[in-house]
């Protein structure tokens, strides 16, 4: 609990840190302040650089591993609230006897090994008769040279009457 | 007559900065009550088309240019799983498939579709090995051509890259959009997030299924919270009397806002294959029955990154070049963004025509 509690505490430490910073930073640009041009002007080039050196201190802080183990966290206790929730509405479709989300993606899952075991055994196939071919062309090929070197030899000469 | 005042400010400045100021406000004021009916006009894809092949989702649209095309080799577009295909196709100007078919090339572009919860167990080999193959094949048959050109953009780039590694036979050039490679770069946030200390992909996967579009969204919008949430309002409100601007936000916002779901299987080998553990590099990606091997690739290679892409930094993209076999490959690395590479005016005018030249250059 101790160790929570400390992890915790960091996380606030950083999430202080990044908003003094921001401030920060901010406060320099507010500096660099010049009333020799027109207020408007100036103003857009305040905002410019304001939000300039935010979204860099923001991008610091999205980097850092304090930051990562909160969304960790976040994600992870989203994740285990949805899962409880489909088990709870599971176990009442299953009183109900009726389908759940469950025993649909479990349909979807079967259909799906199907379809991978049929299209193995199509391409397994596919192979095959490719195989097939060549060895039948290599055939074809062999018989084509044989009847090639025969032909000359059964030539009879033809005679007119 | 010197108009300063002792601290030096410019009084004339300051009367013509808030005169300009104020009628600007005005201008602001009445254009407030026509954003809807702009909002209304925004069209998704400008380029006449027809569907000429379909498999369950999937459609694949064929692009109707002026006269006979020019080219006999088709060219495909292949986009990302996570958001529509019409970024591509976006809108006058702002179109790189209109760039294509005007310069002949008879030009079609997958749409994959909307995925629904019985696709939750489509893997990558099904998109790579099933649908672009099927695509692919159809194309040849109804060009008459034995190849076709790819043109990936981002996750489909990944996607083409894997299908020419395996397929080559059937690839003629290949042309990448800031397309994800080398995944071991911590230069990008979504890197950092995918690791497996922090990220545990398996559970994520087996509790939710296909990855929901507003959870992408969620994580697109946070690469840049303040660009995003903050910045662009403002802009939006500074701009909203130019038609041109409020155009051009309209229809980008369109599009940035149009996401939708992933298959959890693709999402699960994206994560785990690529993000975590970057076999693509290694040549150990497997897909299906494939080992995938980038050294196979041996077309000519059009390389495109955007220097400034919070997405797919360049050095995510950039090590294919030295990882293929191809012996006629280029890189350009284009000032702009992750969507500016694509659809910025200035990429328009001069990256696009540079790129339509490079395939003219190798089809046939």
């Amino acid at each position: 609990m101790s160790d929570n509690m400390n992890k915790g505490v960091d996380q606030i430490a950083a999430f202080q840190k990044l908003w003094m910073d921001s401030f920060a930073n901010m406060a320099s640009v507010w500096s660099q302040f010049s009333p020799g041009s027109p207020p408007a002007d100036e103003m857009r080039k305040m905002r410019s650089g304001m939000l300039k050196v935010l979204a860099e201190t923001w991008d610091e802080y999205l980097r850092t591993p304090l930051f990562m183990e909160m969304m960790k966290a976040s994600l992870n206790g989203a994740l285990d609230l949805k899962r409880m929730a489909r088990d709870g509405m599971n176990l009442v479709h299953e009183q109900f006897e009726s389908p759940s989300k469950e025993d649909i993606d479990g349909v979807l899952l079967a259909i799906r090994h199907v379809e991978r075991r049929l299209l193995d055994r199509l391409e397994g196939l596919d192979d095959r008769v490719a195989n097939l071919d060549q060895k039948i062309d290599k055939v074809d090929q062999r018989i084509a040279k044989q009847e090639d070197a025969t032909e000359p030899q059964g030539q009879t000469s033809k005679t007119e009457a | 007559m010197d108009k300063k005042t002792g601290n030096g400010v410019d009084l004339e400045a300051w009367q013509t900065s808030f005169t300009n100021e104020t009628f600007t406000n005005l201008r602001r004021f009445i254009s407030t009550p026509f954003l809807a009916e702009k909002m209304e006009r925004v069209r998704k894809g400008v380029t006449p088309r027809e569907i000429v092949y379909e498999e369950d989702h999937l459609k694949v649209y064929h692009y109707i240019g002026e006269g006979e095309p020019r080219f006999k080799t088709p060219l495909c577009f292949v986009f990302a799983l996570v958001n529509r295909p019409y970024i591509m196709d976006l809108k006058e100007g702002r179109s790189i498939v209109a760039n294509y078919v005007k310069a002949g090339f008879d030009t079609y572009l997958i749409d994959w579709g909307t995925p629904t919860r019985a696709d939750r167990f489509l893997t990558t080999d099904d998109y790579v090995n099933g649908y672009l193959l099927n695509v692919v094949e159809h194309l040849r048959e109804r060009n008459g051509s034995d190849k076709v050109n790819l043109l990936g953009y981002c996750m489909g780039g990944t996607l083409s890259t894997m299908f020419t590694a395996i397929h080559q036979d059937l690839v003629k050039n290949l042309v990448l959009l800031a397309t994800g490679i080398d995944f071991s770069t911590r230069q990008g946030l979504i890197n950092l997030w995918t690791d497996p200390r922090y990220f545990d992909v398996d559970k994520f996967v087996d509790t939710m299924g296909n990855v929901p579009a507003d959870f992408l969204q969620s994580t697109f919008l946070m690469l840049k919270p303040f660009a995003n949430l903050i910045e662009k309002p403002i802009n939006l409100m500074e701009n909203i009397h130019r038609d041109e601007f409020v155009e051009d936000y309209f229809y980008m916002e369109t599009w940035l806002n149009d996401n939708i779901p992933v298959p959890g299987e693709v999402y699960r080998e994206f994560a785990k294959y690529l993000y975590q553990q970057n076999l693509l590099t290694k040549n150990r990606m497997p897909l299906g029955r494939h080992i995938v091997d980038l050294r196979k690739i041996t077309c000519p290679l059009l390389n495109l990154m955007a220097r400034n892409d919070d997405l797919v930094p360049c050095s995510q993209s950039e090590p294919l070049n030295d990882l293929v076999s191809s012996t006629d490959k280029e890189k350009v690395i284009w000032p702009a963004g992750h969507i500016g590479l694509a659809v910025s005016g200035w990429a328009q005018k001069e990256l696009w025509p540079r790129a339509v030249d490079w395939l003219v250059q190798r089809t046939d």
